[in-house]
């Protein structure tokens, strides 16, 4: 519908808009002239050895977008449980602690961090990790963001839950994103559903990426400390917004931490070039034993 | 159960079956924890435990809010409670086709007459699945199924002797004058509200915005002329669009029917305001009473309703070829009403009634027998009778709501998927598929949907209302509905993103745009968006009791639950006035005085344990014990084995 899509584009030309001149101003601060021009000489051949890690993740994006839409049929297909009342039993109004600090300030610091601070926490890194000369650490990346959506999606899937925000509508009120941002709304509706809770993937989302800032000190020494600073403001938005229960913090910290670690695992350890090489090499040697 | 493999309708037929594995596998995970208990052995604990069932926020905010102050004041008096949350069409399923729940916190439809009633509680639909009595009240039955006899002392007060609510629901359709009959509901009433299958606890003010910088409609000067016609067929008819305008956008915050318009589902409709547009019903409701609509005249004689149809109104196929189907006749009403009877139309071994318009149908005991199509040698008849079970006409004239379908299109479909001899009530691919052709005679037809997104229908130009001068016309091409979560509606409106909102506003929306009856928004008359109500719902909020449950087989604790219900700060809390107080589901012509709220919307029969929304925790437990309950040293609520 067009007006919707007004909106839509209005929220999607801001956020475009400040990222990009966050990106610009940080890839100016931590990532420099220097490897910029080492990154323009040198792309193509990262962009071939990363070419696997980026397809991957480019058909996980678009697996997610098809089961996100699909996920209320796929969850009663599978089994999904119905977990609200399980969580807010466990939990209870544990969330409201951040509601004891509320003030207009940090609202408006937390639904920026949430929104913006959020995506350009997931792009800068793909930028400054391209431009590093060992590729190896962009394919860590961007694998530990496919693995990060395989595995939340499926825990959409299984988990049905929905957040505080439609629990306990009426304390969070002074707080709730969509009351006080309702145009977020459309930009998250694009992409969510209100079920899709557990984990909380802004939190492991953001969280990958602090864990890559730490193992990546030594080259970008001043992103550390920053990435920590946001990961924590994301992993804290989530809850002080009432969109996320502290279960689904917590299960987004162990999630990034085992993408972080499997990402290790994964990464080179099949090459494709020396499968092919190999491939090759086996079928010249059987069509010598064939003559 | 549905074995309609070969149809494109198997995804969602198999989807239903699996949803109720699915739903089968959470029952073990969740909820009725006593159940469970009493099954394990008594060692395990005997503390009742509830889940209270509703929406989310996003959906009804209120709705919300009221499960959660029934939460907390169950748990003051020391019950196990948790809240089911789910969405709007999974709980609809949860409540009115599955029956798994304890209690439920939700909006009813409501009815047109009283009579809408019978359908809501009597026991001869207790085993249904649908609208029709999901309380599963049945006072026929032993009160109490998990053997604990209740020594309440209200019921004692229930003269053994008096009519129950079966024998009053009869005897409202059959009174002689309507003093009589007023007295005979206002006795139902009090049944009723005594047994508490359900506890009403408001009509919601119904609130919409319009801009009327597109459409004249909606700017008059006089207090709303068009007020009230919103949720209504006229709503949507005599728009005044300014020259160059063709198109209505109308905002709904529910996706529902982008998704599905089967016109006999229940989970996905809730008033079926959109289904009214696609489909033509005999009769139709403008300002609050019953008009001829696809009927041209509707005579009632001696529990007979003679009905003559408009001629030649096509149905929205009527490209083909065969030209005996274009009309809609005698037959496809005849077909209508013997099809919600029995939606398998006598394919399958057990009947299966339509899950909704079940109540609308009630007094035609036998479509086959008690329609007759007049003339039915000739092809196209357009006068029948319809031979009823009450002598009332405002309860006969019910049942010329439903929408009209067409035979040839439905037929063929029962045909294609009764291989099997079952068709499960509700649930069996017919009446919850999404994609039987959404082919009606309405006023609009289907023109395209975009899942979640939005919905179009298209002008019908062959619709009667064009021809007819004492009709308002269909001044539109096209109706865009487009999907609002809700807070932006308002908004959208204001910044000419839409028309109108055609879904009601909840109370929060309304919340500091409107200041008391203010006409405009923000009162700011150059906002060019007004106010469209307030009006009445007949919609009410309610807390559902499923009676089938160990915990409230009683109806003592029913009427105790009431009481953890604090009507009037909910009103004022919750609704922030915009809605009436209820102790008795009808408007108040039908309430008498003993069961209308007082002055400070205080509950008459099951007044609140304290006052402004908080509970008097000892008074609370106190009538608990009372009524055969027991706490425990940890304060816990135990029923009491020992009686």
């Amino acid at each position: 519908m067009i007006p919707e899509g007004t909106i839509l584009t209005e929220v999607l030309t801001q956020l475009v808009v400040v990222v990009t001149i966050a990106l610009l101003l940080s890839i100016g601060l931590f990532v420099g002239r220097e490897r910029l021009v080492e990154t323009t000489a040198a792309w193509r051949s990262r962009f071939r050895a990363s070419a696997p890690a980026i397809g991957v993740l480019l058909v996980v994006l678009l697996l997610n977008r098809v089961v996100r839409w699909r996920g209320d049929q796929i969850s009663s297909a599978v089994g999904g449980i119905h977990m609200t009342e399980t969580f807010y039993r466990f939990e209870g109004e544990f969330i409201l602690l951040f509601q004891s600090i509320a003030t207009d300030e940090l609202t408006m610091y937390f639904s920026a961090i949430y929104i913006y601070g959020y995506t350009f926490m997931l792009v800068f890194p793909v930028v400054a990790y391209f431009a590093l000369s060992d590729s190896r650490i962009f394919r860590r990346l961007l694998t530990a963001y496919s693995l990060n959506y395989l595995l939340g999606l499926s825990l959409y899937l299984l988990v049905i839950a929905y957040g505080p925000r439609n629990v306990m509508p009426e304390v969070l009120e002074v707080t709730m994103l969509y009351d006080n941002s309702p145009q977020y709304q459309h930009l998250t509706r694009e992409v969510n559903r209100p079920t899709n809770v557990f984990p909380s993937l802004h939190t492991s989302l953001a969280a990958i990426v602090a864990m890559f800032a730490y193992t990546t000190r030594s080259s970008y020494p001043k992103w550390f400390p920053v990435a920590v600073v946001l990961a924590i403001s994301v992993a804290i938005s989530t809850m002080y917004l009432g969109i996320h229960w502290a279960i689904d913090v917590v299960a987004g910290l162990a999630l990034a931490a085992i993408c972080v670690v499997l990402s290790d695992h994964l990464v080179g350890r099949w090459s494709l070039t020396e499968l092919y090489e190999s491939a090759r090499h086996r079928l010249e040697e059987r069509r010598r034993n064939g003559e | 159960m549905n074995r309609n493999s070969t149809n494109p309708g198997d995804g969602v037929s198999r989807r239903s079956v699996l949803a109720t594995a699915a739903s089968g596998l959470a029952l073990s995970t969740s909820g009725c924890i006593d159940r469970v208990g009493s099954v394990v052995g008594q060692d395990v604990t005997d503390r009742l435990a509830l889940s209270i069932t509703t929406v989310p926020a996003d959906s009804d905010r209120e709705a919300v809010r009221i499960a959660r102050h029934l939460e907390a004041n169950l748990e003051a008096v020391g019950a196990d409670v948790s809240i089911d949350m789910r969405s709007p069409s999974e709980f609809l399923q949860t409540v009115l086709i599955d029956h798994d729940f304890d209690l439920y916190v939700g909006r009813h439809p409501g009815g047109f007459d009283p009579d809408f009633l019978y359908g809501a509680l009597h026991s001869r639909y207790a085993d249904e699945r649908g609208w029709q009595n999901p309380f599963g009240f049945d006072e026929t039955q032993p009160e109490s199924l998990s053997g604990t006899p209740s020594p309440s002392r209200d019921l004692s007060e229930t003269a053994p002797g008096g009519p129950s609510i079966d024998e009053l629901l009869e005897e409202q359709r059959r009174t002689n004058t309507d003093d009589d009959r007023r007295d005979v509901i206002a006795d139902l009433l009090e049944e009723v509200v005594e047994q508490k299958p359900f506890d009403p606890i408001c009509f919601p003010e119904e609130y919409r915005v319009a801009r009327t910088e597109h459409f004249g409609a909606w700017d008059v000067d006089d207090d709303g002329a068009n007020d009230g016609h919103l949720p209504t067929r006229h709503g949507f008819l005599g728009l005044e669009p300014e020259p160059g305008v063709d198109q209505l956008r109308a905002l709904i915050t529910d996706t529902r029917p982008t998704r599905n318009l089967n016109p006999l589902s229940a989970t996905i409709r809730d008033r079926g305001t959109i289904v009214n547009l696609l489909y033509d019903s005999l009769l139709t409701e403008h300002q609050g009473e019953l008009v001829p609509w696809l009927a041209e005249s509707v005579e009632w004689e001696d529990g007979s309703l003679h009905i003559t149809l408009r001629e030649e109104c096509p149905f929205h196929d009527d490209d083909d070829d065969d030209e005996a189907d274009r009309y809609v006749t005698a037959e496809d009403v005849a077909f209508t009403y013997e099809f919600l009877a029995d939606t398998s139309y006598g394919e399958a071994d057990t009947p299966s009634p339509a899950p909704r318009y079940r109540s609308q149908t009630s007094m035609i005991d036998d479509p086959s027998k008690d329609i007759v199509v007049e003339d039915f040698l000739e092809d196209d008849s357009y006068e029948l009778r319809i031979d009823v079970a009450t002598n009332i006409e405002s309860v006969a004239r019910r049942a010329l709501t439903v929408p009209i379908l067409p035979k040839h299109r439905w037929e063929n479909q029962v045909e294609s998927r009764t291989e099997s001899a079952e068709a499960p009530q509700g649930e069996w691919g017919l009446v919850t598929m999404s994609n039987i052709p959404a082919i009606g005679s309405g006023p609009f037809r289907f023109e395209d949907s975009s899942q979640r997104e939005s919905l179009t229908l298209e002008r019908f130009e062959d619709h009667f209302t064009q021809d007819d001068d004492d009709l308002p016309d269909i001044d539109v091409e096209s109706i865009q509905f487009g999907i609002d979560p809700g807070s932006t509606a308002v908004e959208r409106v204001a910044n000419d993103g839409a028309d109108v909102t055609a879904s009601m506003l909840s109370t929060h929306a309304l919340k500091g745009r409107l200041e008391g009856d203010g006409e405009w928004l923000d009162d700011d008359e150059t906002s060019e968006t007004r106010w469209i109500g307030p009006r009445q719902s007949r919609m009410f909020y309610h807390v559902g009791f499923n009676t089938r449950a160990a915990a409230f087989g009683d109806s003592s604790v029913r009427r105790l639950v009431s009481q953890l219900l604090d009507k009037s700060w909910i009103i004022d809390d919750v609704f922030g006035n915009r809605a009436k107080p209820i102790a008795a589901p009808l408007s108040d012509e039908w309430v008498p005085d003993t069961l209308a709220m007082d002055e400070d919307d205080e509950e008459p029969v099951t007044p609140f344990f304290g006052s402004d929304g908080e509970l008097d925790v000892d008074a609370a437990r106190d009538a608990f014990e009372d009524a055969g309950f027991r706490h425990d040293e940890q304060g816990w609520l135990l029923r009491n084995d020992d009686t």
